[in-house]
């Protein structure tokens, strides 16, 4: 399945608007999926992504499944803030 | 304080509780505040020949920083809740202004590592360890994320807590002061 970031906005910046995200994700989107199953994560159309945000989101789906996947991760904020996770969060993806 | 906005910052910071500018428009008592505030500066920014290009991880830093704020005060003011959150374009260069009223580095971080001696050692350990003030929540990446962007965006972030400044660059310095400031005040300039 795919996971679309920008429909949960396109400034994702603080842990609150983080969990709530990953909550809401875990009730809408992923909570029948097989943990084996692909995981595409989307960041076409986010503009600005900071680690507290996405330690809530990312770290926690790629613990959740076992084949996760990133595509669309160009944006600047996004690559430092995937550098920074690998770093400091143990994100394997 | 060189500049009007930094000396304003200041008096909000260092001002007695009942004479701090609670009606300024740098004022930000909520998060939902310090956010909308801040989205503003980021639609500016991303039109600005100048910074554009720059502008998302300027952005994420200054989300880190000013959410900070909030993560580790709420519950715990010492006095006046929220953050002072201000910038500018002034002369080429952009400056941005943030500042809290809250525990300061030292405070939170000696919950989790209580050998820390001085406000010194508790900057460099923010800006350097995985830790978090949070424990056992797993946090404390975000001031790693600013550090690594300020050095390679070269831009210019001086962090004060306590009676210690952090200034960093393309390396960081860390120095003492004569005078103490609770919580936070934090300056960042790109050219």
């Amino acid at each position: 399945m795919i996971i679309e970031l920008k429909k949960f906005g396109d400034i994702l910046v603080s842990r609150p608007a983080g969990r709530e995200a990953y909550l809401a994700m875990s009730a809408y989107l992923t909570r029948d999926v097989d943990k084996n199953e692909e995981i595409i994560i989307d960041f076409s159309g986010v503009k600005v992504l900071a680690p507290s945000w996405a330690d809530e989101v990312i770290t926690k789906v790629a613990e959740e499944f076992k084949n996760v996947e990133l595509i669309n991760a160009e944006n600047q904020s996004v690559q430092a803030t995937l550098k920074t996770l690998r770093e400091y969060s143990d994100l394997k993806i | 304080m060189k500049n009007n906005l930094e000396q304003l910052a200041y008096e909000w910071i260092t001002a007695e509780a009942d004479k701090t500018d609670i009606e300024s428009a740098f004022y930000c008592r909520t998060r939902d505040i310090f956010e909308a505030r801040s989205g503003r500066m980021f639609n500016e920014l991303v039109k600005n020949e100048k910074f554009g290009s720059n502008s998302y991880v300027i952005m994420a830093a200054v989300g880190e920083i000013g959410n900070n704020s909030f993560d580790h005060n709420i519950g715990s003011w010492s006095d006046v809740p929220g953050t002072f959150f201000g910038y500018e374009f002034e002369k080429g260069e952009l400056l941005i202004v943030m500042a809290d009223r809250g525990q300061g580095i030292l405070k939170t971080l000696k919950k989790v590592k209580p050998e820390l001696k001085n406000d010194a050692e508790a900057l460099k350990t923010a800006f350097t360890e995985k830790i978090s003030g949070r424990a056992p929540e797993n946090r404390g990446n975000g001031l790693k994320f600013v550090k690594k962007n300020v050095e390679e965006e070269k831009m210019h972030l001086t962090f004060l807590s306590g009676n210690a400044q952090a200034e960093l660059n393309e390396r960081m310095v860390i120095t003492e002061k004569d005078k103490n400031l609770r919580g936070c005040l934090v300056i960042l300039k790109v050219k």
